[in-house]
């Protein structure tokens, strides 16, 4: 193994000393570390799938922070609008607020806040048919629903970003436009205005096997220089994809007539950095690791503060007996050039990246262990300052992967979130949400009425309520 | 909606006449999932912190619960915040049922007051739930009545075959790839009773999302052996609104909503609706 791993959370030292066994020691847990389900107590008796969760942070309020899952409306599949989780305590306790303009639910929800005033914008594709709503919320604590500032249909995975640049936040929203000519469907609708007015811009300049993947994947620097990453498909073959792994930048945070030009490939000097080519890809819509599809997993990350310096990650078919592996890379001289893999992760999806102000970068992962009827899903964040050749792991949780039995897909989601402020990595993940200690290791707590000594949940009369899956916001302090 | 449910209150409380009270009830029902017969103690108040307390809050006491969501954690002796209607229509130490909408879930539960019934005092719970009981009958009634009058064939069947759908090619549209796809599939369903719009020994064809995914969740699924009352629309989905039979064009239905499948006991009580005026 090339790199030198600093376990936190799952290390144990068994050692023999004549022919006593040494009792092994439990796993360290490193200090600071908070995971919270995000159920309200009000809300005990639930028992749905809430994956693909998501989360934003608001810079002028550190306590402020909103998500969202595939929760629906309690109050039932006739209900005109879809909730929203909000928490003014910086994430100890969450409250679930009715205010996206969607039947019950959404069929796919990203968010980001703008700067001063500080505003939530939120990419949705809305229930009933699926347009993309491009939505803005001045005041999160308002009953009022989101304020729909653009929409259109035929898109998929909405993935928002922002910046700030004077009174005038800048919205950056990739998405997979099927409407886009030519089957060159990565977009990134830009607003420059606060979502007042949005263009799309087509990033894909090579030819495509009729579309790009789903995951269009933008990420702002503070010097306003904009990453985006997607999945340059190729050619398609039954189940599996033939992909290019492509980043494109625009230094000047895309207003220019041509944007996202500043990022060209020696090969055929053509905007869009290739840096993996001919990945497989495994197109699953049915429940293939660990109960949960695979086919689109894609992460960027940009240093805020060193615009150089940017990591990625995606997950593709090897072919050695695994079923879906994560590679990350690092560019140190802004998407130029890439390292090779710096860390692989096996039968692992749902790679998130992120960069603290000191430069650690850490990365949020979903990975099945475990032989197939005993499988596990584990949550784990490593953070490395030295490009993972040595990387601190925290196990965040360890669930059974085969309980409960998936309801639809996706089972845990097609995308979890993890951003960093100040000396803290800020995430949320789904997972199975059994109350027992032993599946987290660093601790939970839960604002759902549970008891832990029976590993029960409990509705609001204290009768057993169906272990199900559920959203888990956490923190973890940033390597020292 | 808030002028709605002003209206609606106002319409409760001035109708004499049982039948006439309960059209109205019915009416606050149907826009209402927690409902509750509870005692007004804060006028002003709040009693969750993430609700700002204003004059259209008060604090309402839950002495039963008539109706709630199942994630809903709400028993008797909780203490709800109610926005309500209106400014002032409700003083502390009055006893209603309550008819609302779920608002804020956190470590309480804040509703938005649809309209309420100050009713006898005090409140007779039993009452009160049978009352709720049979608008809520009403409010089934009538909804399904509506989807039966928007279907183009209702049936009672047995589903026999179910196969992918082949649908015409839009011909300037290539194949889209997405985790969305809805995978349409076909169930072919021997009609045993032809309640509207088909005759017994007909075979349909229902088109279903086949797909998993989260989009389609609400989607009726179909298997086959499967027996049921199927409200069935012409196919203005696919795109593809024709399909083939032992050799023949016919048109295609889909059933997306989950009242469009019910049980084949439920036959008769479509039939009485059909029939009811």
């Amino acid at each position: 193994m090339r790199a030198r791993v600093i376990t936190v959370g799952v290390a144990l030292c068994v050692a023999c000393k004549g022919s006593e066994r040494e009792v092994p020691k439990p796993p360290a847990k490193l200090a600071g570390v908070r995971v919270v389900d995000l159920i309200p107590v009000s809300l005990s008796g639930e028992s749905w799938q809430d994956a693909e969760p998501f989360l934003a942070l608001y810079a002028s309020n550190p306590r402020l922070m909103a998500a969202s899952a595939f929760t629906p409306n309690p109050g039932g599949s006739a209900s005109a609008t879809a909730p929203i989780f909000v928490s003014d305590d910086g994430g100890d306790s969450w409250t679930l607020r009715n205010t996206l303009p969607s039947q019950t639910m959404t069929a796919d929800i990203t968010h980001a806040v703008g700067g001063n005033p500080p505003a939530l914008y939120a990419g949705i594709m809305k229930v009933p048919d699926f347009p993309l709503n491009e939505l803005k919320a001045n005041d999160l604590f308002s009953p009022a629903t989101m304020i729909l500032q653009g929409f259109r249909a035929d898109i998929d995975q909405p993935f928002v970003r922002t910046s700030a640049v004077g009174n005038a936040d800048r919205v950056y929203i990739g998405l997979n436009d099927f409407d886009a000519p030519d089957g060159r469907t990565a977009t990134v609708d830009v607003s420059l205005d606060g979502g007042a007015t949005y263009t799309s811009r087509r990033i894909e300049t090579r030819n495509t096997a009729g579309q790009n993947g789903p995951s269009i994947r933008p990420a702002v620097a503070q010097d306003h220089t904009v990453y985006v990453a997607y999945f340059g498909w190729r050619s398609n073959a039954g189940a599996d994809v033939t992909s290019d792994v492509v980043v494109v930048r625009d230094d000047i945070g895309a207003t220019g007539a041509t944007p996202f030009r500043d990022l060209v490939d020696p090969s055929d000097h053509l905007p869009g950095r290739l840096v993996a080519t001919h990945v497989t890809i495994p197109w699953s819509n049915s429940p293939t690791l660990g109960q949960e599809r695979i086919g689109s997993t894609l992460s960027i990350a940009v240093d805020a503060l060193h615009s150089d310096n940017v990591y990625l990650a995606w997950a593709d078919r090897v072919g050695t007996g695994d079923i879906y592996t994560v590679h990350v890379r690092r560019s140190t001289d802004r998407g130029a050039t890439w390292s090779s893999d710096l860390r692989t992760l096996t039968n692992a999806t749902d790679a998130s990246l992120a960069v603290s102000t000191t430069g650690t970068v850490g990365l949020l992962y979903q990975q099945v262990t475990g032989p197939a009827g005993a499988s596990r899903w584990v949550t784990g964040l490593e953070q490395s300052r030295d490009g993972f050749a040595t990387h601190q792991d925290v196990v965040l949780a360890t669930v059974p992967a085969t309980t409960p039995p998936f309801q639809f897909l996706p089972y845990i989601g097609d995308y979890n979130g993890l951003l960093t402020r100040g000396n803290q990595f800020l995430g949320i993940f789904s997972a199975n949400n059994t109350p027992d200690s032993a599946n987290f290791p660093h601790g939970v707590v839960y604002q759902r009425r549970v008891d832990f000594p029976t590993h029960r949940l409990l509705d609001g009369s204290g009768a057993p309520v169906a272990v199900s899956i559920d959203p888990f916001f956490f923190s973890v302090p940033v390597l020292p | 909606m808030h002028i709605r449910s002003a209206m609606l209150f106002a319409v409760a409380l001035s109708f004499p006449g049982a039948a006439v009270a309960q059209m109205s009830r019915a009416a606050l029902v149907k826009q209402s999932d927690i409902i509750f017969i509870g005692t007004v103690t804060q006028v002003g108040a709040v009693a969750v912190p993430e609700v700002p307390p204003s004059d259209r809050t008060v604090v309402v006491r839950v002495d039963q619960v008539l109706e709630k969501p199942a994630p809903v954690a709400l028993t008797a002796g909780d203490s709800v915040t109610v926005e309500t209607a209106r400014a002032g229509s409700l003083k502390a130490g009055i006893q209603a049922t309550f008819y609302t909408t779920g608002w804020i879930f956190g470590r309480g539960v804040a509703v938005r007051e649809v309209g309420h019934e100050p009713g006898q005092s005090p409140v007779v719970a039993a009452d009160a739930r049978e009352a709720v009981a049979r608008a809520r009958a009403l409010v089934n009634d009538a909804d399904l009545k509506a989807h039966i009058q928007r279907a183009a064939m209702v049936v009672a069947g047995r589903v026999e075959q179910v196969r992918p759908a082949e649908l015409a090619a839009a011909p300037t549209r290539p194949r889209r790839i997405t985790e969305h796809d809805p995978d349409w599939q076909e169930a072919i369903i021997q009609v045993e009773d032809g309640i509207k719009g088909a005759q017994a020994g007909e075979r349909v064809v229902v088109r279903f999302p086949g797909s998993p995914d989260v989009a389609w969740v609400g989607a009726p699924k179909f298997a086959v052996g499967e027996e049921g009352t199927f409200l069935l629309h012409k196919d203005s989905t696919t795109g593809s609104p024709r399909t083939m039979i032992a050799g023949r064009s016919v048109p295609a239905y889909t059933a997306l909503h989950k009242v469009d499948v019910l049980s084949k006991q439920d036959a008769t009580r479509v039939r009485a609706l059909i029939k009811k005026p």
